[in-house]
This record gives C-alpha cells, structure tokens and sequence, in this order.
C-alpha cells in the first residue's frame, strides 16, 4: 500500500519526465520553451518537497526564470528552426543503449538510499565559528569558499565569452512586448526582494546568488520598460560592477594569507561581517554579469 | 605553498586588472607570466627541499573543507604552465600574424593560466569539477577571438564539454552518496569495487576522456584547434587537454581500487595504440596544415594514454613518470609547432599543407622550428619526446611479454615520422617554391622555435625529472 | 520504497534523457535545454541524497547552487554564440548587405 506522500512524490517524477520529454521533442521549438520553463518551476516545487527551499528560490530565479528570458530571446533571433531532417533510423539501437545504461544507473543508485554521511555533522559542529548561521550560506562562504570564488569567474568567462563574439546585423525580437507591460510592476517588486533576500542568506534559506538573480531579473525588466539605460561592459561602472566580487573575494583571501592566519582564513571575530562584504559583492557582481548576459549591450530594447 | 598561492594569484589579478583597465597590453601579461615562472620554480625547490606540503583552504581540515597539495608534480606543471604562457605571450606580443594583439586575448590567457594553477593544486572532486568548467568556458572565448568561422566549432565544443562535465559530475555525486567525502585521499582509503564505484568512475572517466579529445572522445578536438588563432591553438594544444588527464590520472592512480584497475587499464592502453594509429593516419591524411598539427595531438595523447593504461595493468608506477615526461615534452613541442605552422600558414596565405613547398627556402626558421619539434614528438634522441619514449619502453623491452606493446609504440612512432616528414618533405621541395604573401618576420619565427629548443634541453635535465617523476605517486 | 530512492531514479533517466537528446536533437537551442535538463538531472540526484538523514546535507545543496550558477552562465553563453552563428548565416545569404 502506497502512502499519500510516496504517491505525490511518484506523480511529481513521472510529470517531471513527461514535462522533459516533451520540451525537448515537440514538434514547435516556442512551446518546448514554454514546457521547458514549466518543467524549471516543477522543479523548483520539487526541490521545495526535497528540503531544499534555497535551490527551490534559485531554480524558480536562475533555472526557470532566467534561462527561459534567454531561451525565449534567442528563438527570437535564430528564428523557425528548418523542417527536420530525418535522422537514420537508429532508433532501435540507441534505445537498447538507452535501457542499458539505465540499468547501470538504476543499479549504481539503488544502494545510495542509506550512505555513511559525516558532512552534515561537522557543518553543524563547527557552523558556530563560521560566522553566519546558516548551514548553506556558511559552506558556501566560508568552509568551501574557494568553489564559490571560481564560479564567480566562471561567471565572469561567460561575459568575457559573449563579448568576444562580433556583431553581425541582429533581427530585432519581437518576444518582449508582453514582458514590457509587466515590467513596470514586477521590476521594483524583484528589487525589494532581493535585498530581502540577501538580507535573509545569513540565518535562513537566501542568500547572495538568490538575490543577485532576482535583483539581475528586476534589471532586465527595468530595462526592458525603458528606465534604464543600455548597459555596457565598455562603462567602467558596469566593469567594477562586473569585477567587483571576485576582487573583494580574492582581496580578503590574499590579504589573510599575507597577513597570518592563511588563504581564506577569516579571523573568527570578523568572519560574519567579511562574509557579509564578500555576499554584497557577490551579489552585486552576479546581477549585472547575468543582466550584461541577458541584455548587455543591445540598443534596440527599451525602446 | 605561499609561493604556489602567488604563482596562481598573479595571474588572476593581473586579468582583473586588464579588464578593469580595458588594457590589451601584452607587456603586463609577460611580466605577469615570468614573475608567476620565477615564483612557481621558488615552489618546485622548495618542495624538491622539503618535500610534498599540504593547505587546508580556509583553515578547515578535509572532508569538510579544500585542501591544496602541492607535490612535485604539481609544482612542475605549475611551472611549466607557467613556462608556455611565457613563451606563447611573447610570441603573440610580436607577431604580426597571431591574431591576438589587440583582442581579449590577454586577459583571457591569464585567466586561463590561473584556472590551470588551481586545478594543479586542488584534490577535492568537486573543485575540479568548477575548474574543468573554467578551462572549458575560457578555451571556447579564446577560440572564438578568430572570428565568425570558429563559432561552429566551437559551440560543438561548448556544448560536448559541458556534457563532459556533467558526465563527471554524475560521478562525484555517486561516490558522494556512498562514501560522504569529496577528497580524493579520504575516498582513497574508503573505496571499495562495487557497482555504484564502478559506475561512477565510469562516469567520471567518459567525461574526462571527452574533454582531455582521447580517443576514441577526440573528434570535437582538430576542428577547434585548428580554428582558433595561432597563440590559442598552441595553448589549447600544450595545456587545456592536460587538466582533465591529470584529473584521470589522479582518480586512477590514487583512488580506484586495484581490481577494477587492472582491467580498465587494458582498455586504456588498448585505446591509446589505437589513438596513436588513428590520429596519426588522419594527420597523414589531412589538406590542412594546422589540422595536422591538431590531429598530431591525438596522436599524442595516446603514448599519455598508453602509459597510464600500462602503469595500472601492472601497477608500477614508474610509468607515471614516463605519462608525465610525454606531456611536458608534447606540451612544449606542439606549441613550437603551432607557432611555426601559424607563422607560415599567415605569411604564405593558405591554409593547405601544400603550400608549405619550398619553405625551407622562403621561411627557413619556422620550417627548422617545425622539423626540430617534430623531431621530439617523433622521439629523436636526445630530445624531451626520446626521454619519455625512453622511460616508457624500459618495462616494455625487459619482458618478451610485453613486446606487441613495444610493437604499437613502434608503429605510433612511424606514424609521427610520417605525418612530420610529410611536412618536412614538402617544404624542401625548392624547385618552385610557393611565393609568401607577406615579407617573412624572421623574429617571430625564432619566437616560435624557442619552445622546440626547450624541449631538446629538457634532456639534459631528464635525470632529475625522471627521479622527480617517479616518485609523485608515493 | 522512499522518497529518496523515486528521486535518484527520476534524476537517473532525467540525466539519460538530456544526454540522449544532445546526441539526436540537432537545433542548437534544442540541444541546449537538452544539456539543462541532463544537468536537473544531476542536480536532482544529489538534492536526493542530501534529503537521506533526518537533516538535509548542507554541503549537497551547496555544491547545488554553484552547478546552477554555472549551467546559467554556460546556457547564456551557448544561446549567444548559437544566435552570432545563426546571425553570421543569414548575414552570408543577404550579402553584399554589409554587416553593421
């Protein structure tokens, strides 16, 4: 007999996949966006269900929101794709492949229902030194801040990469208009958010990506309503900006390692407020690199 | 480990700098890269001194925080990365064909060379999951400085990396799940062969091979090289493939268990006769020049291949010794080669090998900075490449055994004699040589024969770093 | 039969299915979400095995916001240069219009 929980967990799954599938096989690429973006919140929803309301805030921002702006904006420009090419039918043997691997994954994952986990433990154990109280915030700011630092430039190679690319004659989108209507209620709205957000990260589920995606989406539509101007890397406040979190990330890491206690050994009576810097920064640095990735640089919105 | 630390922070401050600035002068990158040299060998002394040193970043022992290993073979890479992107950074400050003087260029090398330093010392599995990212994002914004006809491409490669990094990923968390550590030493002493470690090291090996373009996962890999501008082929070709080899080399020789060992490394050491074969038959093959220099690195890989394959089938682990030598004599060798070949490519105006007839006459210098190079990837004593053949064939030739592998070293071997001498060949052909479009720069050629010098000193230096190498795996 | 064990399968074939359409799909934006979802499938994996004990696992959820912070960096990316290519194509059909 299925519990109710165990039945609600089984329909969201077989949603999720069904909602997967479709997004990436139906036949009009504008609506395998649309279930695309739906699948993003489904999964916000589930990560919610799993107990992890911070992934659910950054998949609903980052996962669903964002990506499905970028996504929506880039069918715009590449337009229709052409009328597919059938592929050779091998259909037979990738799916045999398919139902192979699955049953290594299948197999692979079956015994990870229990597993020794130490981690938890020594996080909780040492979250009092660490300068915030809560758990995520303080893995990722101060017990593993060497990722976080490295995803800040990985950010930043994002923006360098798109900026590599030379302009060649873009179609003008036509995909924002009904964005542009909303826009004037949903920016300020997301801007107040975040900060709440960021304000939250110390001792609840929040925290600097969150809010610097929220505070990114509240710039695309600032921008998109025209009240903002075009942003540019070549302004050097929008390079500050840009630069800004992984120089103060880098800063403190040097300055402790030059300075005694080590490479980003944060002295324990100022770890929460340097952590509070290093996240404002952060903040501020992942809004605008993802608003120059979503918008920078191009004139004809807002207009 | 100060010293390691300065040697990684250099670079990366000196890109924030410059994109801070807007600057695109080559002269702070070359000094930034000589001091970042200077620094890194400071750190290989010292460990050659004192021995391998350990950082807990943060302060935060391991599995709960990162730790940083600074041994002899990451301070020799260090080093040695640092070397490259000393030698490409003057090269692409003086040349008038490497289409990368007035380009992002600059900082993005230096980001690069900062996201290698950090793959070299971290040993947490998820770290180098975000460092492969960074190699991967930062090697497709490089190749797309040479303009509209590199973005195919390099979207191909974009895209089959970040499957790569989400094939490993899938790993590290499988061997998460079971063992609850993210630290290669701590899984070390955890790990056990059963279906989930099997899988995951599955996993994590497919995405490694696929982004390091070992066979048979290399196809995405001349077509990128060989679209890229002539500074990034070489770096692309010299460095950004070894992050993820040293990542396979580290999970197979450290961490997997032996039983599950010993039968992968047939299979690598199968796939990487096959590579030397395959890549070298395409390079033969190939109208362009700078493909054939790309495919040249496939061939390549697989003596690197074939050496870890071996070192796990018969757990001795002198071979890992003759991997490394075959990667810092390759690195340094293919940057000569894709300078020389970039050099002549721009100046002569075409990019099909046939133009290359009568080079030696028309560019003497890039032609002999070609030979000399391909002189040490064929293995000609007493270059880099003749050492680490050497070391490589010493267990080999000691057991009638292990001859057949001998055999496919010897015919990996001709296949790069080949695919060199096509090249040389031709461009002895004088009797009516193709005219160049531009004067030749003769400085730049000797810019590009540098690197090739390098590696035939590096034979003088071999007993050294054969000892230094035999000993990173204890 | 729990929860835990519903998701690590669900990710599984998510995972399978990204990969399975990167390698048939041919539109580049298809081939990108088809990347997303393999990386929601990982990503739906470790939330599972952070979700075992009585406490979720903060360094899974972690590691979690940085592998989205970089999926959105790279699907920007990707979609821009898919959008320069597809731009520089028609642009080569137009010609000689001059690019602006």
């Amino acid at each position: 007999m299925l519990s109710l929980e165990l039945l609600f967990d089984i329909t969201l799954s077989v949603l999720l996949l069904i909602l997967a599938g479709t997004a990436l096989h139906v036949r009009h690429l504008y609506t395998g966006i649309v279930l695309f973006v739906a699948f993003g919140l489904l999964l916000a929803i589930t990560w919610a269900r799993l107990g992890a309301p911070d992934l659910a805030l950054a998949e609903a921002a980052i996962g669903a929101g964002l990506t499905g702006v970028l996504l929506l904006a880039a069918l715009a420009r590449i337009g229709p794709e052409p009328p597919p090419r059938r592929p050779p039918a091998r259909a037979l043997s990738a799916g045999v492949l398919g139902v192979l691997v699955l049953i290594l994954l299948i197999r692979a994952v079956l015994p990870l229902e229990q597993g020794p986990q130490p981690l938890p433990g020594l996080v909780s154990a040492h979250l009092d030194t660490s300068g915030v109280s809560h758990p995520v915030t303080a893995v990722l700011l101060n017990f593993r801040a060497w990722d976080t630092l490295l995803e800040l430039v990985v950010l930043l190679l994002a923006v360098l990469g798109v900026r590599q690319l030379q302009p060649a004659g873009y179609k003008q989108a036509h995909a924002w208009t009904l964005l542009r209507a909303w826009s004037r209620i949903l920016a300020p709205l997301s801007v107040i958010i975040a900060g709440y957000l960021l304000w939250r990260g110390s001792h609840a589920p929040g925290g600097a990506f969150q809010a610097g995606a929220l505070l990114a989406a509240g710039i695309v539509l600032l921008r998109l309503a025209g009240l903002l101007p075009v942003l540019r890397w070549d302004d050097w406040p929008m390079r500050a900006l840009v630069l800004m979190g992984i120089v103060v990330f880098l800063g403190i890491a040097a300055a402790g390692a030059w300075l005694g206690s080590g490479w980003l050994n944060y002295p324990p009576q100022w770890s929460g407020n340097l952590i509070l810097l290093i996240e404002v920064a952060a903040t501020l640095s992942i809004a605008a690199s993802l608003s120059l990735l979503v918008i920078g640089e191009r004139e004809e919105l807002g207009t | 480990m100060t010293l390691a630390l300065a040697s990684l922070l250099i670079p990366l401050a000196t890109a924030l700098l410059l994109l801070f600035l807007r600057s695109r002068a080559g002269a702070w990158v070359i000094i930034a890269s000589l001091l970042s040299l200077i620094v890194a060998g400071l750190a290989l002394a010292e460990v050659v001194a004192h021995g391998t040193q350990t950082l807990a970043i943060g302060g935060w022992d391991t599995p709960l925080g990162i730790r940083f290993e600074l041994n002899l073979l990451s301070a020799l890479l260090l080093t040695f990365t640092a070397l490259v992107h000393l030698l490409v950074a003057v090269y692409a400050e003086r040349s008038r064909h490497s289409q990368t003087r007035d380009t992002d260029y600059w900082p993005l090398s230096c980001l690069l060379h900062g996201s290698l330093a950090a793959l070299w010392l971290s040993r947490d599995l998820f770290n180098w999951y975000v460092t492969l990212e960074l190699l991967g994002l930062v090697a497709v914004a490089m190749i797309i400085i040479s303009g509209p006809k590199a973005y195919g491409p390099a979207l191909r490669y974009l895209l089959l990396s970040l499957a790569a990094s989400l094939c490993y990923l899938l790993g590290v968390a499988l061997l998460y799940g079971r063992y609850g550590v993210l630290d290669i030493d701590l899984l070390a002493t955890m790990i056990d062969a059963n279906h989930t470690t099997r899988l995951a090291l599955l996993l994590m090996t497919l995405g490694l091979m696929l982004k390091a373009a070992l066979w048979p996962l290399h196809l995405w890999l001349p077509a990128a090289h060989a679209s890229a501008p002539t500074a990034v082929s070489a770096l692309l070709s010299a460095l950004v493939v070894k992050g993820p080899l040293f990542i396979l080399w580290m999970l197979w020789s450290r961490m997997a268990p032996v039983e599950v060992a010993q039968p992968a490394g047939l299979l690598f050491a199968l796939a990487g006769i096959v590579a030397l074969l395959a890549g070298g038959w395409a390079a033969l093959r190939t109208p362009f020049l700078k493909t054939l220099v790309a495919y040249s690195t496939v061939a390549q890989l697989g003596y690197a291949l074939l050496a870890l394959g071996l070192l796990l089938r018969w757990q001795q682990t002198e071979l890992s010794a003759a991997l490394w030598l075959f990667v810092l004599a390759h690195g340094l060798a293919k940057v000569s080669m894709f300078l020389a070949a970039g050099e002549m490519q721009a100046t002569l105006g075409s990019k099909r090998v046939s133009s290359l007839k009568g080079a030696t006459q028309t560019m003497p210098i890039a032609m002999f900075a070609f030979a000399v190079a391909g002189g040490s990837l064929i293995g000609l004593p007493p270059s880099g490449g003749f050492v680490a053949k050497w070391v490589l064939l010493q267990p080999l030739l000691a057991d009638p055994v292990h001859w057949p592998w001998a055999l496919g070293v010897l015919l990996g071997t001709l296949a790069s004699a080949a695919y060199v001498f096509r090249v040389v060949a031709l461009a002895f052909d004088r009797a009516d040589p193709n005219p160049p479009n531009y004067n030749p720069d003769a400085f730049a050629q000797w810019l590009a024969l540098l690197p090739a010098l390098v590696v035939w000193g590096m034979a003088l230096y071999s007993e050294p770093l054969i000892l230094w190498l035999t000993e990173v795996n204890r | 039969m729990s929860s835990t064990l519903i998701f690590l399968c669900a990710g599984s074939v998510l995972w399978l299915m990204g990969l399975h359409g990167l390698a048939r799909l041919h539109h580049p934006i298809r081939r990108i979400m088809a990347i997303n979802i393999m990386g929601s499938g990982t990503f739906m994996v470790m939330i599972a095995l952070a979700n075992r004990g009585e406490h979720s696992d903060p360094v899974l959820h972690a590691l979690v916001v940085t592998g989205l912070v970089v999926a959105v960096s790279a699907t920007a990316f990707a979609l821009r240069l898919a959008v320069a290519i597809s731009a520089h194509k028609s642009g080569k059909q137009q010609a000689p219009e001059p690019n602006e």
